[in-house]
Formats: structure tokens, sequence, C-alpha cells
């Protein structure tokens, strides 16, 4: 993770204002009904001066943005405790909060050091501490990691909360070229870092499965190639430029391939290429349009679109018998699948009533959920410990990104100040 | 037709706008198939595309198939297949050259027509199948469903608990009040048999019998339970005399152990005669009524509402 903000040196890269202007707002559209109140103390800075970030209220933000949790107003707290004997538990459940969280932060050149306790209100004791250390620049990050034991202790699944996104965002010039950039950020939309910018189309960003390096199809040189990129060194390599179309790269989960789609040999089909010995595999053949593919997260097997049946569907591709199924049957539309860690559901646009949402499709029980009511729904990204699902759509005319979580009860924007975002890809979890 | 040829011209348009448009256009071009039902009208639909390598877009295959001018709407986001437009001179049309004059361009054009049929036919035939399968293993269900029952009957040993199955044996069904009178467990097991011989339509005359002669005895309420149930399996089924022979019993023996079981067949037999509101508040009730206890009932409720509403 660290090593992310080292050396970001992309290449076409023109940083402008335009960047700090690109960055991600929260709007909280829709919450859950009986959300765990928690107060989230700010954290007290042991140093002089002024601390350099508030890690408490990422922490606040984070949880709030979750829908799981509604963390107190700083107003009306009625004491800042920041240890343990500092706390006076009948002030905390006078304002009815469940939890209470304290910490102190440290720092010691350029390394930071942050302390934290969670305490039980109704119970009078401590349900977790812990203590997150790394360099000052990288403060909110460490404040995401505290967001994530918080969220883990309290609802027993892994917080998704220190991980990143990438997303295109398109900047119109009227009567001109307009400007693609393929931005990283964090998952809350802070701190963003413009990695590619080009006036030429920039589509399908993905990440490789350790989250180190990133993949994308860019027109830049007039036809569309496939991408990888390293994140930490910046190295960039590209992977194809054949004839016709190079799309929708999507690395294997062990690493070593990559799906992707061309169209050299005729009609749209899946390959793989290996990324060592650059192999290719035809897995495809079909006259019809086959494209988006996305893997199961055993390995074993591929999803993806095709229009064989005359009107895009989802289909499996069982990479070990060579056999295909189909797998969406509700609908005369369903498009884009990506499959949650968990291999059980599966996310994908879907056609409802002439309008395109975001759909949920359980592969145990066959059952389909449609998640948004927002329309023009599109690129559905999955968290990486399956919670929420990030998506491009219109608001007010623009295109933003949004969020839902799978089982439709959290909904939140994310909308740019400027410019269209889309194409959002939710990193995998991160390894310190 | 000429539609059609502008909708793969805007595939170049990549801005979420364009997403708009050519969602839009799908929506026109699925019309006009759906309107083109008779087998002479691709042929009027030809001559607009009678030779492909007229327009521009022409060596791009895809530029003449209707069907195939939508994926633009999701494909284009992902897989650009704006690629196949911009790229155009390169995007590798398998007839690329005009060499073949006319007879190719009308071959060129039926297999385009025949792959469009055989598609069309595929995504029948992949529904079907999976029809079939969802059939099956419905029918399944019931079978088992019903083979639970009557083997949970015979046994007199149902402590399987999974089923609907009410205890058939003399157990003093929860205060259903009446003591058994002389006779009346002959009576009852003797109706029963019938219900284990298959031999529904006699059982539910016997049943009938058995209420007249014990109205109120000990084994009143199983008999009303077992005649709601016949009055389903009998060919035809008897909708409104199943629903007052479950009701009866909730309504008279509100406290029996058949009464969650009773509430839940009255949802389902409410869900079978159309009235899916009146349904759902007899599941709604099993759950809200007898949710904190471990009745088969409840998840038999919660499993129909999932699957039906």
């Amino acid at each position: 993770m660290k090593r992310l903000f080292l050396v970001i040196t992309p290449l076409i890269l023109v940083l402008s204002a335009l960047t700090a202007r690109a960055e991600l707002t929260i709007e909280i559209t829709q919450g859950r009904d009986n959300p765990t109140s928690i107060a989230v103390v700010p954290f007290n800075w042991l140093e002089p001066g002024a601390a350099p970030e508030d890690v408490a209220w990422v922490v606040d933000s984070d949880l709030a943005r979750s829908g799981q949790f509604a963390p107190v107003s700083r107003s009306d707290m009625l004491g800042r405790p920041s240890t343990q004997q500092e706390i006076f538990y009948r002030d905390w459940r006078a304002i009815d909060s469940e939890y209470l969280l304290i910490g102190r932060v440290s720092a010691q050149g350029t390394q930071m050091r942050i302390e934290y306790e969670l305490y039980d209100v109704v119970r009078q004791r401590q349900a977790h501490r812990g203590v997150e250390t790394g360099p000052i620049n990288e403060a909110r990050m460490l404040a995401h990691r505290v967001s994530d034991a918080v969220y883990e202790k309290l609802t027993g699944i892994r917080g998704a909360f220190a991980t990143r996104l990438l997303y295109v965002s398109v900047t119109r010039v009227p009567g001109g070229k307009d400007y693609f950039r393929l931005t990283l950020a964090d998952s809350d939309g802070a701190r963003p870092i413009v990695l590619l910018e080009s006036r030429e189309p920039v589509l399908a960003p993905g990440w490789s499965p350790d989250g180190s390096q990133i993949s994308y199809v860019s027109f830049e040189s007039g036809r569309p190639a496939i991408y990888r990129q390293n994140l930490s060194t910046g190295a960039r390599e590209q992977l194809t430029a054949f004839r016709g179309l190079n799309g929708a790269p999507a690395w294997s989960p062990d690493g070593k391939n990559m799906a992707m789609v061309l169209s050299k040999d005729g009609s749209p089909d899946i390959y793989l290429m290996n990324l060592a010995s650059k192999k290719l595999t035809r897995i495809t053949r079909h006259y019809a349009i086959d494209t988006e593919p996305t893997w199961m997260p055993d390995g074993r097997s591929l999803l993806f679109t095709s229009d064989r049946g005359g009107r895009p569907q989802i289909y499996r591709y069982d990479l070990r018998t060579g056999t295909t199924e189909r797998l969406t049957f509700e609908g005369s539309y369903n498009a884009r699948a990506r499959v949650a860690q968990d291999g059980r559901n599966v996310v994908m646009v879907h056609q409802q009533n002439g309008q395109f949402h975001i759909a949920l499709l359980d592969l145990v029980t066959n059952r389909l959920q449609v998640l948004t009511s927002t329309e023009l729904d599109e690129s559905p990204s999955i968290a990486p410990n399956g919670s929420m699902v990030l998506y491009a759509t219109k608001h007010a005319g623009r295109g933003i990104l949004a969020a839902v979580s799978v089982d439709g009860g959290v909904k939140f924007r994310l909308p740019s100040r400027e410019g269209d975002v889309r194409e959002p890809a939710w990193s995998p979890f991160m390894n310190r | 037709m000429s539609k059609l040829l502008v909708a793969s011209g805007l595939v170049l348009v990549t801005g979420p706008l364009s997403f708009q448009l050519r969602a839009q256009d799908y929506v026109d071009v699925e019309a006009e198939r759906s309107g083109r039902t008779t087998p002479a009208a691709p042929a009027t639909a030809a001559p607009a595309s009678a030779d492909p390598y007229a327009t521009p877009s022409g060596t791009d295959p895809y530029s003449v198939q209707p069907t195939q001018s939508y994926p633009a709407t999701s494909y284009g986001m992902d897989s650009a297949p704006a690629g196949s437009a911009i790229g155009a001179p390169a995007s590798a049309a398998p007839v690329a050259a005009p060499a073949g004059g006319q007879n190719m361009g009308t071959l060129y054009i039926q297999m385009q027509q025949l792959q469009q049929e055989v598609m069309r036919l595929n995504g029948i035939v992949e529904e079907q199948a999976n029809e079939l399968r969802k059939l099956k293993s419905q029918s399944l269900e019931r079978y088992v469903d019903l083979d639970r029952r009557l083997s949970s009957m015979g046994g007199g040993s149902s402590t399987g608990g999974a089923s609907a199955a009410p205890v058939p044996a003399p157990s003093p069904a929860g205060g259903s009040g009446g003591t058994e009178l002389p006779g009346e467990g002959d009576a009852y097991r003797s109706a029963y048999a019938l219900v284990r011989g298959q031999q529904f339509d006699q059982a539910v005359e016997s049943f009938n019998q058995f209420l007249r002669r014990y109205p109120d005895g000990r084994y009143a309420a199983n008999a009303h339970y077992w005649l709601g149930e016949l009055y389903l399996v009998i060919d035809p089924p008897d909708l409104e005399a199943s629903r007052q022979s479950f009701s009866l019993l909730l309504d008279r023996y509100p406290d029996n152990a058949k009464a969650p079981d009773a509430m839940y067949k009255l949802g389902k037999v409410q869900f079978l005669k159309g009235n899916r509101e009146r349904s759902k508040e007899y599941l709604d009730r099993v759950i809200r009524e007898y949710g904190n206890t471990n009745n088969s009932a409840v998840k038999l409720s919660r499993d129909f509402l999932a699957e039906n509403f």
C-alpha cells in the first residue's frame, strides 16, 4: 500500500488544477433503518501544532457511508475522552450511543502512530483496541484501516475502506476533443491522482488480483490497445495491438493470465493471454458477439456476455470442460457481470421496463434482485468484501458514480464536481 | 434499415450520452425486428443493404446486422465496440473485397440472416431448457413433499417435522379439547388408512362421516386438517372446500398444534385462488405469531414468500 504513493509516473500525464476539482464527494441517499449508534471522539493529537489529518473524522465518515452505523454528531458529545480513565459511560448512554471510539495520534519524524480503543457503552467494557503506524502522508489510509478494524469488530465482515478506486472521468470540450482521465482515488473518493490523461478514449480499467497493477484500454495510438501499468514503478506495457477490437481486459485470480476480447479473427471473441509468454488461447468461437469476460474467484470458469441467444445474456465458460452454459433467464438484457469474492453473488446490468438497472443474481438460489432505482446504470464493480456495489449512472444530466449495498438497503452517490465519471473499478484488498 | 447504418455510425461516440442514444436505437431495432415476422419481410429489408459494400460501414460485418448493432449499448463501455468502427478499415470483415459482386453480396446477406435466425432459435432453446429444468425440480419437490407426508403418516413415527404434515397418531394434540369417544380412534384410523392408500375421494367421504359422528372428538382438528389437505389433492381440487376446512380448524382450535400449519396452508390456498394479498396476510401471520418457535410452518411460509412475493 505504501508503495503506491511513492512513485506514480503517469506517462501522458498533465497534472492540472482539474485534478483537485475532479474530486468525488459523497451524498448518502438511503441508509439502514436501525443503524448502530457509535460516537467517534476526535482523536487526541499528542504533538505540538495542528494535526495533519482529522483521523477520527475519516473514520466517522467511513462508518456513516457504510449505512450500518449512525455516528453521533460531535456537537452532541458531552465529553472528549482520549483515554479509558476519561470515559464516563453515563455521558454516552445519555445520548444513546451504543459504542464509543477514542484514540491518540502521535508522530515521530515522518511516521505517524494511531492508537485507538473501542468501548461497548452498554456493557461498559473495552471491545477492541489497536495501533496503526505508517507515513504521515498516508494518514488517511491509516485512518481507513482503523475503520476497517472497527467495522470488522462490530459486523463480523472485513472492512473495505482501506481500498482504492479507479475510474474514468471525461471533461467535455465544446467543439473540441474531450479529455479522458484515468483516476486513482481512495475508496471514499479522496486524494484523486490522475494516472493517464488522453484526448482519446480510455476504457475498462481493472486491477491485478494483488492490487499492484492495473489494466485498461486506451485509444491513444488512434486504435484500441490493452495496457498494463505497475502502480508503484509506473512501468507500462502495451499488451495488444491487434486489428479490430482489443477490449475488456480481466486479470485471472492467480494473476498469470488476462482474459480479453479480440476481433482479429472475425467477430468479437474471448481470448486468454498468458502474461509471461504473451501466448494467446482462444476461448470462445462464435459468430455472435462474446464480450466482457470476468473471472469466477476460483479461476476455473469465466462469465461473459453474449448475444448468441439473440439477446445479450450472461454465460459461464468452464475452463476445464470447455462447456458453456447460460446463467441469466430473467429479462431480455443482462450484461457486464462482476462476481463477488464469495463466488455466489453476481452483479450485472439488467434491463427492466426499458431502463438499465444494476441487478444481483444469486448463483445458488438463481434469484435475481434489482438493486438500483436510478436509470441508465452501468459498469457495476463489487467491493472486495462483497458488501457494496459501485456503478456509474446519471444524475442531473451528469455521469456520476453511485453505490448500493448488495441487499439494496444502503445507497449513496459520489458525484464529481466536474465532468462525467464512469467505469469504476474497486480494488482488491491491498496488502500492507 | 438506414437507421441501422446510422446507429452503427453512432457507435463511434463513446460518451455516456451516446449510451442513451444507442440504448434507444436498440429498442427501435428490436421493434423493427419484431415487426418483420412474415417470411417475405427479410426480402424487403434486403434492398437497403443489398450491397453491404456500398456504404463506408460496409466493411464492418455488423453494420448490416440489425441484431448486432445493439451490443454497443453495454459492450460499449467495456469492450469498446467503438473500436470496430474506429478501426473500420482494420476490422476484419470476413468478406472484405467486393470482388465477388452481387452473388457474393446476396450469399453474405443470406448467411447473416441465417446466423440471426439460429441465434434467435438458440435463445428459445436455452430458455425452454431452463423452463424444463425448473419444472422438473418443482415436480420433484412436490413429489418429495407428498411422499414425506405419506410416509410420516405410515410409520406413525413422524418425527421428521420438516413437512407441514400433522401427526396423525393420537398424540393429545395440544389442548384441542375433547377426550376420545368410544370408537372414535378406530373411525379416525380407518379414514386415515384411505389417505395412506391414496384413495383420496373415499378419504374425503370418510373424514366427513367421522366429523358428523364425532364433531367435538379428540381428532376433530386433525380431521379438519386432513380434509383441507385432501381437497387440494383430489381431482379436480376444491380450493374453496379446502379453505373452509383450514379456516374451521383455525377458528375452532386456535391453540391446536396444527394451527400454524393450517395458517400456512391457508396462505397457499389463497395463493392458488389468486388472492395474493390474502395469501401474504396468512403467511406473514405465521411468521409474526410463530416466528420465535421452531415450527416448520414458519420456514415453509418464509420460503413460500421468498419464492412467490
